[in-house]
């Protein structure tokens, strides 16, 4: 009888909670003429009521599982919107354990005639996918869409894995006029809760009674999921719910805005993260809690720490690779170029070891976590103090809270002298101190031989340099005949090698020329272009008609040439998010053109510096004749931090503007009766 | 001449040392074979049974030696499925350079997989898929299998290529049948390019091929499919997903898809007959109650993929999409025509192969072959193409996804091959008219109009539909060369029935010329600069295509700032090519107004390789023209 009190508890509780016209199926008049989202018309359609509920329910031998219950009305405004009328959720699946989902109930309203129409999902136009053997996907889309129409479907998830409540998501790509979420948790459970974005909101607590009855006898179970009673018969047992829930009204839609690095990372979303369990008659078990526990808990793991116990496997190996290599610096050089070498990344992340170190070894292939650990193990059994770093790669986000998944790759750190250097061996055209930039994502945690961990920024620090050096002939019908040098350091070669490391010359010219535009390029030579540690040093002579322009009897030259940023990249008014440069560089531009004869230099663009505040960045353009026969040109950009704040985002846009009028002026050459015997070489000041 | 006998002996002791894997050694290879090759199919050989004409078993083995990373995607490690598709055996062996096997692949090692296309809302294909990562280069990757099907509607075809960049030592199709009512029908494309071997006897026919050189994408060259050595091969009596089949042309063929997909597919309930009868009461004229139909169809329905079964061939019935209101193209033109029927309107299922390049269904060789279906409807001697998966292109205007090619039209005795409409040079105008002035202090303010029309039209149809933000970005980037760009107002018209788009967008940008002193310079066509110059190749292998061509007006008025004088205009140009036209005029007038005009033809087309430096100079003189800029002067006080 008291499991019925509750429910009907429950009930009121949702009663007071929620206005009637969210009653599944209460559609009103309003809803279907509405013509947009007053709040934001842009949007192409909007939730107006998304109700989420999740529940621990008991069941007899299986123990507590997750059940959440999902309904939620969406309103189409346009044929744009027809997108969200798919809806698709992903369930996990592991052995016979598997996530469920049930229940689905879907209508579409339309409005005919001044009359509601509805029309009902059918079961057969609700699809499984099999995707692979860890994920199911459930797919249905509503039946008679229009502009104009109202959607709403309720569907629920079962879940065993109850030590799990998956992030649940507060914002979405279009608004939310009215949310309530609410989770209800059984006391054996203390989750923490947090919260991310930038959407500020309430969680309301209250409690619960709840209560399981044993009809049988309860078998004691090891399954934590699973209470063990006292071997009665017939029993009940009481427990306390805590509460915990959401009403948001009016929640913006998250935009899309350039260069950010994942825009999942400024979605409102709350997670529940296991902290313990206390189940009656048992001890206590501890989860995640703080980075110094998630990081604890990983390096127990068998797939991580345990990887770095084992060293037989490559102790025929070692010593051949530290033969006569005395210092710290040339043992970790030789273990992390042969491991580099040996190694093959095959193209899946994680922190955790797929099949084993040894048997990755042997196959010369392996994850992320496979390679490095390789490297950590091998570094340590040549007695260097060298520690796994856990890492959220770019594309993972950077986690705001402890959770396993705020880490998803792992790379290697030597403690050399007094500082720290960072290794991975998972790209061949990497360095020490030079990770892949898809590890730049601010920070990785060291952890330490006993599972403890400190946290590192991983943010490169060190410009890196891109030259240009240029000497050429403008002939006086306008051809530009010269030579180039070019060289890239460190991420610069980094990106050159990965981009063309395998090309042929032809083909590699062909995207040259494509790259530069108008040129002939000929004489092509490059040195170091597989030579890790080396900066990449290309040279070629060229050859193009089209680069300088002839108006009357002037000639007007860009003097960067080719090289000109003509554009501003940020076109737009304002900018919510970082501007992220990935690492901070120089570019640098020597140029020397000769004047052809007959003609002077009639205007000369002006010298400028220009400085970022708080040594940001600056630009160095510099302009000089000489000797009445050649053009100077010396260019210097730096950019001296890898992410801009938002807030720097109006003064990056009137830099760049700056920048890009200054490349814009050109040089004025004009035809002298004297055949060049120019006293006036800077005659345009 | 010592270095070859070095060579000579460094291979023989290699080759006793691995007598039985020397075959699939990587270390000497053929110089036609490794030039621009990231992989050399060793060996693609296919050998199919043909049991019956429901019943066919092949057994594939394809050895691909990768020399570099971008070699990888060569080696396939992948193998599709389905219902009537059974994989019998699949295997994969890797070798060293030296031919020395290193990884052996076995069935439990695939993953099996949903071939979810991101783009289907279902789709039931699945694949047997292993992930192998190589840990040298080069190395061998041999893939054998063998799949029994009882689908013989798409009879496996042959590629004596595979694709761009990888080269073929040796290519072998073979054919078995019981009996010579089995034997296939084949039709040879491309194949004067390269030197092969056929032969036939009475219950099996052989092609084989050697050291065919890898061939290299080059831009505008004619489709992979125009250009490579292939076969396409169909049997007479086929089975498709469980429907038989007996098919000697496109009328046949056409009349089994009428008969066996579509046929009591088109009822329609009550409700809806009633609907459509209201739509066009009143209306007399055929084609005008098409326009009205196709109009409820864009503004009720939506297009959603689904793949089922024979679904992949056969469209929804009318009455279900009438129920959900979404289907594919199958089902919406099915849908379609049944509502067109209903009011007493002839129309026509059209199987095409959709896609910016024209793929003709080849007339003499009547194959199940296509990705997409439209309508075409009958009126006055012409027929009247329509998209039923769009929602918003105009009656009849079908764009550069359907256009001017040869495909399938079923009629209800048969099929035949017809070719769409086209859209060709002058047909796809953009005319841009602007007046705008530009200030002492650089700044450009003005209007801007601009119409488009044939394939010009589809690339601006969606602005209509985008909201004021999406507008505004998508002009920042349209004039990506006009900096500090403020877009004020802009309006959109878009007649549906002369098929044009007009635009009228007001606009400023501060620094568009440059200043300095006494002296203003700009360009003088900030909005339309056909820049565009086509990449160089040393030696132009194959003829290039203008698919459709175009033309573009330019007709500006600028107003320069009182009290400056113009100090130099750039001449009158006049460029007449066989593959374009290039005219761009300026006149003064009032001394206050500069006339800027402007027009460049593109003209549709193949041309031989020889040609490709001439057009490439007649862009590179155009881009030039396009820059051109005029130089102010302040007129001097006395």
């Amino acid at each position: 009888m008291r499991t019925k009190c509750n429910v009907l508890l429950l009930f009121f509780i949702t009663l007071n909670l929620f206005a009637q016209d969210f009653k599944f199926g209460k559609i009103s008049k309003e809803e279907l003429t509405q013509k947009e989202y007053t709040q934001d018309p842009s949007a192409a359609a909007a939730v107006l009521f998304r109700e989420v509920t999740i529940n621990y329910n008991y069941v007899k031998n299986e123990g507590f599982m997750v059940e959440t219950n999902v309904h939620e009305r969406v309103k189409i405004y346009n044929a744009d919107g027809f997108k969200f009328g798919t809806i698709s959720e992903s369930l996990y699946q592991s052995g016979n354990t598997a996530e469920s989902l049930s229940g689905i109930k879907a209508f579409t309203y339309n409005l005919k005639d001044g009359k509601i129409v509805e029309t009902k999902l059918s079961k057969n136009d609700i699809f499984n996918e099999e995707v692979n053997k860890y994920r199911l996907r459930k797919k249905f889309t509503m039946p008679n869409l229009q502009e104009g129409s109202v959607i709403e479907y309720q569907y629920k998830i079962q879940s065993p894995f109850s030590s799990n409540i998956d992030e649940i998501i507060l914002q979405y790509d279009i608004p939310i006029v009215k949310q309530e979420i609410k989770v209800v948790i059984p006391e054996y459970y203390t989750f923490n809760e947090r919260t991310k974005g930038y959407l500020m909101f309430d969680i309301k607590k209250s409690s619960l009674h709840g209560q399981i009855n044993f009809t049988s006898n309860a078998r004691t179970n090891r399954n934590t999921r699973v209470v063990s009673a006292s071997k009665v018969s017939s029993s009940s047992l009481k427990y306390r719910n805590n509460v915990s829930s959401i009403t948001m009204d009016n929640v913006p839609a998250l935009k899309e805005e350039p260069f950010v690095n994942n825009m999942d990372n400024y979605r409102s979303a709350l997670k529940f993260e296991l902290q313990f369990t206390k189940f009656p008659n048992s001890t206590i078990e501890t989860y995640t809690t703080s980075w110094e526990k998630v990081v604890k808990k990983i390096y127990d793991f068998e797939g991580f720490g345990g990887q770095l116990d084992k060293t037989r496997y490559f102790m025929d190996d070692l010593p051949i690779v530290l033969q006569g290599k005395v210092s710290e610096e040339e043992k970790t050089s030789a273990i992390y170029h042969f491991v580099k070498d040996r190694m093959h990344w095959n193209g899946m992340y994680g922190y955790t070891s797929d099949e084993g170190v040894k048997k990755a070894y042997d196959l010369k292939t392996g994850n992320i976590a496979d390679i490095n650990l390789i490297l950590v193990g091998m570094l340590r059994a040549a007695n260097l103090k060298a520690n796994p770093v856990l890492i959220s790669t770019r594309s993972n986000g950077v986690p705001l809270f402890p959770t396993m998944e705020g880490f998803n790759y792992v790379a290697a750190s030597v403690i050399i002298g007094d500082g720290y250097v960072f290794l991975d061996a998972t790209n061949k055209y990497t360095k020490p101190n030079l990770l892949p930039t898809r590890a730049l994502n601010w920070s990785g945690r060291v952890v330490k031989e006993n599972g403890t961990s400190t946290e590192f920024s991983l943010m490169p620090t060190l410009k890196s340099e891109n030259t240009v050096l240029l000497s050429a002939e403008i002939s006086n019908t306008g051809e530009l005949e010269g030579k180039i040098r070019r060289s890239f350091v460190d991420y610069g070669a980094y990106t050159f090698r990965n981009n063309y490391d395998v090309l042929d010359e032809d083909t590699y010219l062909e995207k040259l020329e494509e790259q530069f535009g108008e040129i002939e390029i000929s004489e092509y030579g490059i040195k170091n272009k597989l030579a890790v540690g080396k900066p990449v040093m290309e040279n070629f002579a060229f050859y193009t008609e089209d680069l300088v322009e002839f108006i009357d009897d002037k000639i007007y030259i860009s003097p960067l040439l080719w090289f000109s940023e003509e554009e501003n990249p940020f076109k737009l008014e304002k900018r919510d998010y970082p501007i992220d440069f990935i690492y901070p560089r120089k570019n640098r531009y020597l140029i020397t053109l000769k004047i052809p004869e007959g003609y002077r230099v009639e205007f000369l663009p002006e010298d400028m510096l220009l400085s970022l505040p708080e040594n940001q960045g600056s630009f160095k353009y510099k302009l000089g004749v000489i000797g009445g026969k050649s053009l100077q040109i010396a260019v210097e950009e730096h950019i001296n931090v890898a992410v801009f704040s938002s807030l720097n985002y109006p003064l990056l846009k009137e830099y760049y503007k700056t920048i890009v009028q200054k490349q814009l002026e050109k040089v004025v050459l004009s035809k002298t009766n004297d055949n060049g015997n120019t006293e006036s070489a800077t005659g345009g000041r | 001449m010592r270095l070859p006998l070095i060579t000579i002996c460094a291979i023989l002791v290699l080759t006793s040392l691995y007598p039985q894997e020397n075959s699939f050694q990587a270390l000497a290879l053929d110089p036609i074979l490794t030039k621009n090759a990231n992989a050399i199919v060793r060996l693609d050989e296919m050998k199919i049974d043909v049991a019956s004409h429901k019943s066919i078993t092949y057994t594939v083995k394809q050895v691909v030696t990768v020399l570099n990373k971008l070699g990888n995607s060569s080696a396939r490690t992948q193998l599709y499925y389905d219902k009537e598709k059974k994989i019998k055996n699949i295997d994969i062996l890797i070798y060293d350079q030296l031919g020395k096997e290193i990884k052996h692949i076995k069935r439990k090692d695939f993953q099996d997989l949903s071939t979810a296309d991101g783009f289907s809302l279902y789709n039931d294909d699945r694949l047997l898929y292993h992930r192998y990562t190589p840990i040298q280069y080069p190395y061998t990757l041999e893939f054998t299998y063998e799949v029994e099907s009882s689908d013989t509607g798409f009879f496996p075809p042959w590629y004596f290529i595979s694709g761009y960049l990888v080269s073929v030592e040796k290519s072998h199709y073979e054919i078995n049948f019981a009996d010579e009512t089995l034997k296939p029908e084949i039709k040879e494309y491309n194949l004067d390019g390269i030197t092969y071997d056929k032969k036939e006897t009475s219950n099996s026919i052989l092609y084989s091929a050697e050291n065919i050189p890898a061939l290299k994408q080059e831009y505008l060259s004619p489709d992979f499919l125009d250009i490579v050595p292939r076969l396409k091969v169909r049997m007479k009596h086929f089975n498709l997903k469980g429907v038989d089949a007996s098919v000697a042309d496109w009328n046949d063929l056409g009349a089994w898809i009428d008969n066996e997909l579509l046929k009591n597919r088109d009822d329609l309930t009550e409700e809806t007959k009633m609907t459509v009868h209201e739509l066009v009461k009143g209306t007399d004229d055929t084609l005008e109650k098409a326009r009205i139909i196709y109009q409820y169809v864009q503004d009720n329905t939506r297009y959603i993929s689904v793949q089922i079964g024979i679904g992949g061939w056969q469209p929804i019935s009318a009455i279900d999409v009438d129920k959900v209101k979404y289907g594919d193209c199958k089902g919406l033109s099915n849908y379609t025509k049944a509502l067109l029927k209903e009011v007493g309107v002839e129309s026509y299922y059209v199987v095409v192969h959709a896609g910016n390049a024209k793929i003709d269904f080849d007339k003499d060789f009547s194959i199940l072959q296509g990705n997409h279906a439209i309508l075409a409807i009958p009126y006055n001697d012409e027929y009247y193409w329509v998209d039923c998966t769009s929602q918003v292109n105009p009656f009849g205007y079908i764009g550069d996804f359907t256009d001017d090619r040869d495909v399938l039209v079923v009629k209800p005795n048969g099929g035949e091959i017809v070719r769409t409409r086209s859209y060709l040079n002058g047909q796809n105008k953009q005319l841009t008219t602007a007046s705008f002035k530009v200030s002492d202090k650089g700044t450009l303010t003005g209007e801007v109009e601009i119409s488009t029309t044939g394939v010009q039209y589809s690339n601006r149809l969606h602005l209509e539909n985008e909201t004021t933000e999406d507008v505004v970005k998508y002009y920042k980037k349209f004039w990506h060369n006009i900096n500090n760009l403020n877009i004020g107002s802009f309006n959109f018209l878009n007649d549906k029935n002369a098929i044009s788009m007009k635009e009228t967008v007001s606009l400023e940008a501060n620094n568009y010329a440059s200043t300095s002193q006494d002296r203003i310079l700009f360009g003088l066509n900030p909005f339309n600069k056909i820049e565009h110059v086509p990449k160089r190749y040393r030696v132009r292998k194959r003829p290039f295509e203008i698919l459709r061509g175009f033309l573009d007006i330019d007709e500006y008025e600028i107003n320069i700032p009182s009290g400056y004088s113009i100090e130099a205009l750039p001449a009158t140009q006049n460029i007449k090519t066989e593959f374009g036209e290039y005219a761009m005029s300026i006149e003064l007038k009032d001394g206050q107004i500069i006339r800027y005009n402007k027009s460049f033809a593109l003209n549709a087309g193949t041309y031989p390789p020889e040609k490709y430096k001439e057009y490439r100079d007649f862009r590179k003189k155009v881009a030039k023209q396009e820059n051109a800029k005029v130089v102010l002067t302040k007129n001097k006080v006395n």
